[in-house]
C-alpha cells in the first residue's frame, strides 16, 4: 500500500510554485470558455429569468407586460390541464416509438452494417438538408385525401378515413421529425461498445435476451438517456407539427402558448404557462433519468 | 417534375405570398428562408410575385406624377404640395411582397433614391414588439393593419402625418381614411390607407347545394357538412361569424352578446375539420373541406382552375369584417422627405392601380380604382360590390382580440375542434 500511495500522483503534494505557463493555461481556458458561457448566460439563463419575472406581472393595456407581483397567472395556468396532458401523452408515446424504432436501427448500423455504415449514416442526415417546415408540409400531401389516407379509404371502403387531423397522424409527424435525434446518441454509444463483452456473455451461456438486457442495454444507457431527452423535450413544446398535421384538432400546450402570446398578447399569462411547461419537463426528465439509472447503480455495486 | 412537386411548390409559393402568410401562424418560422430555399430549388426568384401582372393588364402607366397633378383631383387639399427632394434613402418595413417591384424601381429613378431597403415582418405583433423594444428610428415607413394604429400612437411609435405634403391623399375614399370613429377620430391623422379586403364564406358549390348567403346560413348548414368545414386560425375573423349572425357588432365585448356568440361557436366546433390559415385553399381544392370561413387569399386561384371553378366566395349579407393595411411614418424617421415622397408617389392613381393589379387587393384610392381592369373590380375576392360597400354592412376591426372573455371563448373553441 505504501508503495502504491508513493507512486500515486501527489494529490496532497505541495503545490508547485505558480508558473507563468500555468497562468497562461488558465487564461486560455477562460478565453475558450467565454463564448459558450456568454451564449448560455445571454440566450438561456437571461431569457428564463425574464420569463420568470414576466410570469408574476400583469398584461399592459395594449399587450405586453406591466410589472407587478401576483400569482393570478399561475392560478389560471392550473385551469389548463388538458393541453398539458395532450402534449405529455404525445411526447411520451412519441419518445417510446422513437426508441422502439431507433434502437434496433442504431444497433444494426453500429454492429452489422460494416461496409454500408457510412452510407446509412449519410442517409440519416440527408433529411436535414431540407427545411423542417417543408418536410412537414410534404406530409400534408403524402397523408392527405389524395395520398395514403385516400388509398386506405378506397381499400377499406371507408370514404371518410383520415390520418391528418388525428393523434396518430401527429405522432407520425413527431416521430419522423425527431427520430434521427434518438438514433445518433444511441449509435455513438453502441459503436464504442466493447464487442468482446457480448462474446464473453455468450461464451458463459447467457441467452440473447439476457445478453441484451445485462450487457448491451446498460452500456447503451447514456445514449438512451441523451436520445430520449433530446426527443422528449422538443416534442413536449412542439407547435408546428400538431398545428399542420393535426389540423388544430390536436390541441397541445404549444397551441395554447401561441394563443396566449400572439393572439391574446398576454405575455405574463403565457410566461406562467411557459414556466409550468419547464417545470413539467424538469420533473419528467429527472424521474426518467433517476428511474433508468437506478438499476445501473445497483449493478455497478454488485460488480464490485 | 411530378405533379406532387408542383403541388408542393405551389403551396409554398402561396405561403410566401402576402396576405395568407402574413396573417397566418408562420409568423416567426422563417418564411424568408423558406422562400429562398424554393428559389434555390426552382431557379426562379421567390420574391417575384406569383400573381405578377402581365404588362398588358397594367393601366397605361404614364409618367408618375410626383407633384400630384394627376387628373380629376376630386378635392385636392388646398395648398398641399408634394415633396420632390428626398434624402436619397428610404427604409421600409412591410409585409413580404407587398409593393410592386416595378413601382419601387420607378420611385428610385424619379426621386433619385439610391438606397431603398425593404425589411419584412410576418405579423403586426412582430412589428409592435420591435417598436416596443425601442426600434424607432430604424425605419421610415411601414404598413400595419389599421386596428394596430391605436397602440402605435399610444406608444408614440408613429408620426402624425403632415397632410400638406400628401396631395394624393385626396383620392382616398373617406370611409377608409376615417377608419377610427368618434373620440378616436384623431387617430386617422396618423395613417394613409393602403389595401383592404374582406373575411367571408367559401363554398364548393358542387358539394354544397344550399345557397349560403349569410353567416346565419353558414351555422345552419354546418351540421350537414360536418367534418368538411375549414376555418382560419384567427380569433378576430372567427368571432365575426357568430356576432354578425346574431346582428351584433363584430367588435363586441359585451358579455351577454359574447355569451350567445360562444353558444354558436361551440355548436360549430365539432363540425370543423381544421383551423388552418395557410393551406385552407388546398383543403377546399381537394374537397376535403367544402365550406369555409376564410380570407380571400388563394380563392381566386381556385376559381380560375377548371376542376375547382365551382368555388364561390360569398360576402355574407348579414355583414362582415373588412381589414385594412395602412401606411404610417415611424417616429423620428431618418429620411422624412423620402417617406412623404413615397407615400404620395404610391397614391398616384396610375401607380396605385398597378399596385392593385400586382397585389390583388382592393385599393382605397378612388381615382386609382377607375384605372383598375374591370375583371378585377368585379371579382368579389378583391373588390366588394358598390351596393354592399354603400350598405354599411362592412365593419372595420378594432383591437379587441385581447379582451379576456374573447380569449377565453377562443381557447375553448379552438381546443374543441372536431371533438364530438
Amino acid at each position: 500500500m505504501t508503495a502504491q500511495s508513493a507512486a500515486a500522483p501527489g494529490a496532497a503534494a505541495p503545490k508547485p510554485p505558480a508558473q507563468p505557463g500555468r497562468w497562461k493555461g488558465r487564461a486560455l481556458t477562460g478565453a475558450l470558455m467565454l463564448p459558450a458561457t456568454l451564449w448560455y448566460v445571454v440566450l438561456l439563463v437571461a431569457p428564463i429569468l425574464i420569463v420568470l419575472v414576466f410570469s408574476f406581472g400583469k398584461r399592459s393595456r395594449t399587450g405586453g407586460y406591466t410589472p407587478g407581483f401576483s400569482f393570478d397567472n399561475y392560478a389560471s395556468a392550473l385551469n389548463t390541464a388538458d393541453p398539458f396532458l395532450t402534449s405529455l401523452f404525445l411526447s411520451v408515446v412519441g419518445t417510446a416509438l422513437c426508441l422502439l424504432i431507433g434502437l434496433p436501427l442504431a444497433y444494426f448500423i453500429a454492429t452489422r452494417a460494416t461496409k454500408r455504415k457510412a452510407l446509412l449514416i449519410v442517409l440519416l442526415v440527408i433529411p436535414f438538408w431540407t427545411s423542417f417546415l417543408i418536410r412537414t408540409y410534404a406530409w400534408l400531401l403524402i397523408l392527405g385525401p389524395d395520398g395514403v389516407a385516400g388509398f386506405i379509404g378506397d381499400l377499406t371502403g371507408n370514404a371518410t378515413f383520415r390520418i391528418l387531423g388525428t393523434e396518430p397522424g401527429v405522432l407520425l409527424g413527431l416521430v419522423y421529425g425527431y427520430l434521427p435525434l434518438m438514433i445518433f446518441p444511441l449509435y455513438v454509444t453502441l459503436e464504442r461498445m466493447d464487442r468482446t463483452l457480448v462474446e464473453a456473455s455468450k461464451d458463459l451461456g447467457a441467452s440473447r435476451w439476457a445478453t441484451f438486457r445485462q450487457i448491451t442495454l446498460p452500456i447503451t444507457l447514456p445514449g438512451l438517456i441523451t436520445g430520449s431527452i433530446l426527443v422528449f423535450i422538443p416534442m413536449m413544446g412542439e407547435y408546428v407539427i400538431p398545428q399542420l398535421l393535426g389540423y388544430g384538432q390536436v390541441y397541445t400546450i404549444g397551441n395554447l402558448l401561441y394563443s396566449r402570446f400572439l393572439e391574446a398578447r398576454n405575455w405574463p399569462s403565457g410566461s406562467a404557462l411557459g414556466v409550468g411547461l419547464i417545470l413539467i419537463m424538469l420533473v419528467v426528465v429527472t424521474v426518467y433519468v433517476w428511474f433508468t439509472n437506478r438499476g445501473r447503480t445497483v449493478r455497478d455495486v454488485s460488480v464490485v | 417534375m411530378t405533379d406532387r412537386d408542383r403541388e408542393l411548390e405551389a403551396m409554398l409559393a402561396r405561403m410566401s405570398r402576402a396576405k395568407v402568410s402574413r396573417r397566418g401562424f408562420l409568423a416567426g418560422t422563417g418564411l424568408a428562408g423558406l422562400s429562398a430555399f424554393i428559389a434555390a430549388c426552382s431557379g426562379t426568384s421567390a420574391t417575384a410575385s406569383p400573381t405578377s401582372a402581365t404588362p398588358s393588364q397594367a393601366p397605361a402607366a404614364s409618367a408618375a406624377a410626383p407633384s400630384g397633378e394627376a387628373s380629376a383631383a376630386a378635392s385636392v387639399r388646398p395648398s398641399a404640395q408634394a415633396v420632390t427632394e428626398t434624402e436619397g434613402t428610404l427604409l421600409m418595413y412591410n409585409w413580404a411582397d407587398y409593393v410592386d417591384p416595378n413601382n419601387i424601381e420607378k420611385f428610385k429613378t424619379d426621386f433619385k433614391v439610391d438606397t431603398f431597403t425593404y425589411d419584412v415582418y410576418d405579423s403586426n405583433e412582430e412589428l409592435l414588439t420591435k417598436l416596443q423594444g425601442g426600434a424607432t428610428g430604424q425605419w421610415d415607413i411601414g404598413a400595419p393593419t389599421a386596428e394596430f394604429v391605436e397602440a402605435m400612437v399610444e406608444g408614440s411609435f408613429i408620426e402624425k402625418l403632415d397632410w400638406s405634403k400628401l396631395p394624393n391623399a385626396a383620392y382616398i375614399d373617406p370611409q377608409f381614411q376615417n377608419f377610427y370613429k368618434g373620440d378616436k377620430a384623431d387617430l386617422n391623422n396618423y395613417h394613409l390607407p393602403k389595401d383592404w379586403g374582406t373575411t367571408g364564406i367559401a363554398l364548393r358549390t358542387k358539394d354544397v347545394q344550399e345557397d349560403v348567403k349569410t353567416w346565419k346560413d353558414f351555422f345552419d348548414v354546418a351540421p350537414k357538412y360536418s367534418g368538411r368545414i375549414v376555418v382560419v386560425n384567427s380569433p378576430g375573423d372567427v368571432f365575426v361569424a357568430p356576432l354578425k349572425a346574431l346582428g351584433y357588432s363584430l367588435n363586441s365585448t359585451d358579455p351577454g352578446e359574447l355569451g350567445k356568440a360562444r353558444e354558436l361557436l361551440m355548436g360549430l366546433a365539432p363540425h370543423v375539420l381544421a383551423l388552418d390559415s395557410n393551406t385552407y385553399q388546398d383543403k377546399l381544392a381537394d374537397e376535403e373541406a367544402v365550406m369555409g370561413l376564410v380570407w380571400t387569399g388563394g380563392i381566386d386561384d381556385l376559381r380560375s382552375k377548371p376542376e375547382t371553378a365551382d368555388t364561390k366566395y360569398v360576402i355574407p349579407e348579414d355583414g362582415t369584417l373588412y381589414w385594412m393595411d395602412t401606411w404610417v411614418i415611424f417616429k423620428d424617421p431618418p429620411h422624412p422627405n423620402s417617406a412623404y415622397a413615397f407615400l404620395n408617389f404610391i397614391q398616384t392613381p396610375d401607380i396605385q392601380a398597378q399596385e392593385t393589379v400586382t397585389n390583388r387587393y382592393a385599393t382605397a384610392n378612388l381615382e386609382a380604382a377607375k384605372l383598375v381592369p374591370q375583371d378585377l373590380l368585379n371579382n368579389p375576392t378583391i373588390f366588394v360590390p358598390a351596393d354592399v360597400l354603400a350598405s354599411g354592412k362592412l365593419e372595420g376591426a378594432q383591437d379587441v382580440s385581447t379582451d379576456p372573455l374573447r380569449v377565453q371563448i377562443w381557447e375553448e373553441f379552438s381546443s374543441s375542434i372536431g371533438k364530438k
